[in-house]
């Protein structure tokens, strides 16, 4: 009888270990003493690190390397697709991705405020447009299209509802999600005058889009902190 | 007195019986022709540290603790392995999209940069489960070279 009172008391003590909650989050602080830091706005400006920038007074936070010139990268990136503008004007205007671009603005505007349920919310409503989007006006070709990128773009939306009060997370899923959107925008029209912006910080000053309804930069991606930061790249009809 | 003793015993009872409602096993041997392996390029380094950091939880193969076998814990470890799974499933990878699988590796990327995962209850109970830096290192540094070599394709 007491083995058996025993074996409880482990599976219970087992099961309330299962549930304590994520509170171990080392931060990792890498500490290298000569590495020398520039701004990612300016980087002709170069410090410490923790030191700020003597021309907009933001932490210099891109290391120094002497031989990779690694903003080149995103500058490709932002430029090429211009090439395709012929795909737009045969897309038939009947498919209209109106009901999945406005969940989307939303999304981008409610992070441009540092709103993060309110981002929740619109992300919600955007995987529930891409669950109810009617295609059957879409052919083969199209449909092969919009799955390959609803696949992906669901599941970021899905993320980004399911992750208020956890705003960082958020952003990381709608630079991905921004992505999908511009090649849905590129496949099927936007349907309305839409500006493709870049912010060349964000990931790592890897840079990122974001798809906005107006022409004033409003940055989603650090919102009140660097609010009118970012360059406008193209513009989508 | 009486009470509690009646009180005990039908628990004691409950516990025997849920002891017989077992979940299916999450075990195949089978490797897909969409597993990682088959699809992408890892090195035996990094495929070890995501076998015993990962696989159980996002592969088709746990490796089941003793005391799994007691219930409720497989119960709990199931839903937390068909969870992980429906999230990211290493053994089926390869039946992802391009633009899916790389969502999915700058995610593995993120999520060990900050230390989101293994999840520290996870951690907790398989200590060989944890990164430490240079192990976290080379499984962001493969995720991210394997992302790059998929958007060069596009």
């Amino acid at each position: 009888m007491k083995q058996i009172f025993s074996i409880i008391a482990i599976s219970l003590l087992l099961l309330s270990a299962c549930k304590t909650k994520d509170i171990a989050e080392t931060n990792a602080t890498e500490t290298q003493t000569d590495q020398l830091y520039a701004c990612s706005m300016h980087p002709e400006v170069i410090g410490k690190k923790g030191e700020k920038c003597s021309k907009c007074s933001m932490k210099l936070t891109v290391p120094v390397k002497e031989d990779a010139p690694e903003t080149t990268i995103a500058d490709t990136t932002a430029t090429a697709p211009t090439t395709d503008k012929t795909s737009i004007t045969t897309t038939p205007s009947k498919i209209s991705i109106k009901g999945l671009l406005d969940p989307y603005i939303q999304l981008k505007n409610a992070l441009t405020k540092d709103n993060s349920n309110d981002a929740a919310k619109a992300g919600k409503a955007l995987e529930a447009a891409f669950k109810s989007f009617d295609k059957s006006a879409l052919s083969v070709e199209q449909k092969k299209t919009f799955d390959d990128i609803e696949e992906d773009a669901r599941e970021h939306a899905e993320h980004i509802g399911a992750n208020a009060g956890k705003i960082a997370h958020q952003r990381e899923h709608f630079d991905m999600l921004s992505k999908d959107m511009y090649d849905l925008v590129k496949a099927f029209g936007a349907g309305q005058t839409l500006y493709k912006d870049f912010c060349p910080m964000y990931n790592d000053n890897k840079g990122a889009i974001w798809l906005s309804e107006s022409k004033e930069i409003k940055n989603p991606y650090y919102g009140k902190s660097m609010l009118t930061c970012g360059s406008m790249k193209e513009e989508l009809k | 007195m009486h009470v509690i003793k009646k009180l005990l015993v039908v628990l004691l009872i409950a516990f025997i019986i849920i002891q017989f409602i077992r979940p299916v096993r999450n075990k195949s041997e089978q490797v897909l022709p969409t597993d990682i392996t088959k699809t992408f390029n890892v090195p035996d380094s990094v495929l070890n540290l995501l076998k015993i950091s990962c696989y159980d939880c996002h592969s088709n193969n746990t490796n089941y603790p003793w005391y799994s076998n007691i219930q409720p814990v497989a119960w709990l470890l199931d839903s937390d392995v068909k969870n992980g799974k429906d999230k990211l499933n290493f053994s089926d990878f390869g039946s992802y999209t391009k633009r899916r699988q790389q969502s999915k590796l700058r995610s593995i990327a993120s999520q060990i940069q900050d230390n989101k995962m293994p999840i520290s209850n996870y951690t907790m109970i398989h200590s060989d489960a944890i990164l430490t830096a240079d192990k976290k290192a080379l499984i962001i540094d493969w995720s991210n070279k394997t992302k790059d070599s998929l958007s060069s394709l596009n």
